[in-house]
């Protein structure tokens, strides 16, 4: 069984369908990429996976649980689940130190004080950011941010990473320190699900590209395939209009 | 008849004990009640929201005077028993506290960012762990300089415990304003009085306000 199998998913925000029956499967170690449109629904399907926004019919499993069963404990899921957001949101009266060990410190897997900052230190190795173990959000950039905010999640050592638009927010520049750390993700073998722009992530690094469009999967295949390929004429015009 | 002297001075300024009495009272009671009725406020129950927010809007439409009076002619007659001055008095000024307070700790819990919220969520933390460790810092922060400013207004309000004959200072003040005739000379001192405790708080509360907009 995939890892994340997302059924029928339909969700409405009022009177709005975003999303209208979505079946999606991610195996372990994939790297998915969801392109599309903006208001297409790809943010919100992402929201979904880990329970941030509820689902009005289908079901989406992840590790075999059910994100939206009543009886799912989503605290101990998110746990395994990291998601990194498009404004980094950091915690910013904390320092870098404290923003990654918060969480696996009250969630008890590792002890305050050396071994905590010996975690931070760790991850902040993979993101390449070790200096900046005591500085604050606020003196960051936003691509060092991004980083950190990618850190925090590792922190946790999730079998599963979302990322949510990550470089949307940021400045040209610095959007290939955040890519770089990424495909290093990647080649590490985390399964990964993002939604992005960056087209060239999408076609380079990608397992699987999913092309969303008007809150359905309107096309999924190898990255290589569809983007030489496209067999829908929504395809054809995103990836023209994006290039 | 006797003049203004010295002792009257030194009367006054005893009394002011009963007014930080009173201040410390109300804090210590409705400052607990403020964060129960901000969280109410801002959690997921609509019926404690429901219920917090009415409990908010309802003694804030009261005049403090009205509290008062409430709580010192009252007590007697709903719960018919007969209570010292300071117990009615400070209940009045905690139900106050709790009012004003949680108002603003509610604006300040509501201004920090949902998003933060939901980070705190996403990696595994309890609801109450959030509160605790990701947004009640951050809308301490943002409710400090308003929640000293309250602190002022406090102080000035209980001078309206003088009217149930509480003796604290605006109270000291009429006193010795009757024994000497002197009225205009005894509310100087008590007015002088207010002033020294109050505009250092004053003080503080602005240079907050600028310390935090200067850290945006």
């Amino acid at each position: 069984m995939a890892l994340v199998e997302i059924r029928n998913v339909h969700k409405s925000f009022g009177e709005v369908e975003v999303l209208r029956g979505i079946d999606l499967a991610v195996e372990k170690g994939e790297i998915v990429t969801i392109i599309g449109r903006s208001g297409s629904g790809k943010s919100t399907l992402l929201r979904c996976i880990n329970g941030l926004e509820q689902i009005n019919g289908g079901e989406i499993l992840v590790a075999g649980e059910r994100v939206h069963s009543r009886s799912t404990d989503l605290r101990k899921l998110r746990e395994h689940v990291g998601i990194v957001f498009q404004q980094f949101n950091l915690f910013p009266h904390m320092t870098v130190a404290r923003n990654i060990t918060l969480a696996p410190v009250l969630t008890g897997r590792v002890a305050k004080g050396d071994a905590a900052r010996e975690l931070a230190l760790k991850v902040l190795a993979q993101v390449g950011l070790e200096e900046k173990i005591d500085a604050y959000p606020g003196q960051l950039s936003g691509g060092q941010q991004q980083r950190v905010a990618i850190a925090r999640c590792l922190a946790m050592s999730p079998y599963l990473m979302l990322f949510d638009e990550v470089t949307s927010a940021l400045d040209p520049e610095l959007v290939g320190e955040v890519l770089k750390v990424m495909e290093d993700l990647a080649t590490q073998g985390m399964t990964m699900i993002l939604v992005t722009h960056e087209m060239n992530f999408a076609r380079n690094v990608a397992s699987k590209l999913v092309f969303m469009h008007a809150g359905m999967v309107h096309e999924e295949g190898r990255p290589a395939d569809l983007f030489a390929n496209p067999a829908t004429p929504e395809l054809a015009n995103f990836i023209s209009s994006v290039r | 008849m006797r003049g203004f002297t010295i002792s009257d001075v030194l009367t006054m300024l005893a009394a002011v004990q009963w007014t930080a009495t009173l201040v410390v009272l109300a804090l210590a009671f409705g400052a607990p009640l403020a964060l129960l009725l901000a969280r109410m406020c801002t959690g997921r129950s609509r019926l404690a929201r429901l219920l917090a927010t009415g409990i908010l809007q309802l003694v804030q439409g009261v005049p403090v005077l009205g509290l008062l009076m409430f709580f010192y002619f009252g007590m007697p007659v709903f719960l018919g028993i007969k209570v010292p001055a300071l117990v009615s008095v400070g209940a009045a000024f905690t139900i106050f506290t709790a009012a004003f307070l949680g108002e603003i700790w509610r604006g300040g819990i509501q201004a920090v960012h949902v998003a933060q919220g939901e980070a705190a969520a996403c990696l595994g933390l309890t609801r109450w762990q959030t509160f605790r460790h990701v947004i009640a810092p951050q809308a301490f922060r943002i409710a400090l300089p308003a929640t000293v400013g309250f602190l002022v207004q406090l102080i000035k309000n209980t001078s309206l415990a003088s009217v149930v004959g509480f003796v604290e200072l605006a109270r000291a003040g009429q006193l010795a304003s009757a024994a000497t005739f002197q009225p205009l000379l005894s509310y100087a001192c008590v007015a002088a009085i207010y002033f020294a405790l109050c505009f250092p708080l004053t003080l503080w509360s602005r240079s907050l306000e600028d310390k935090l907009n200067g850290a945006r």
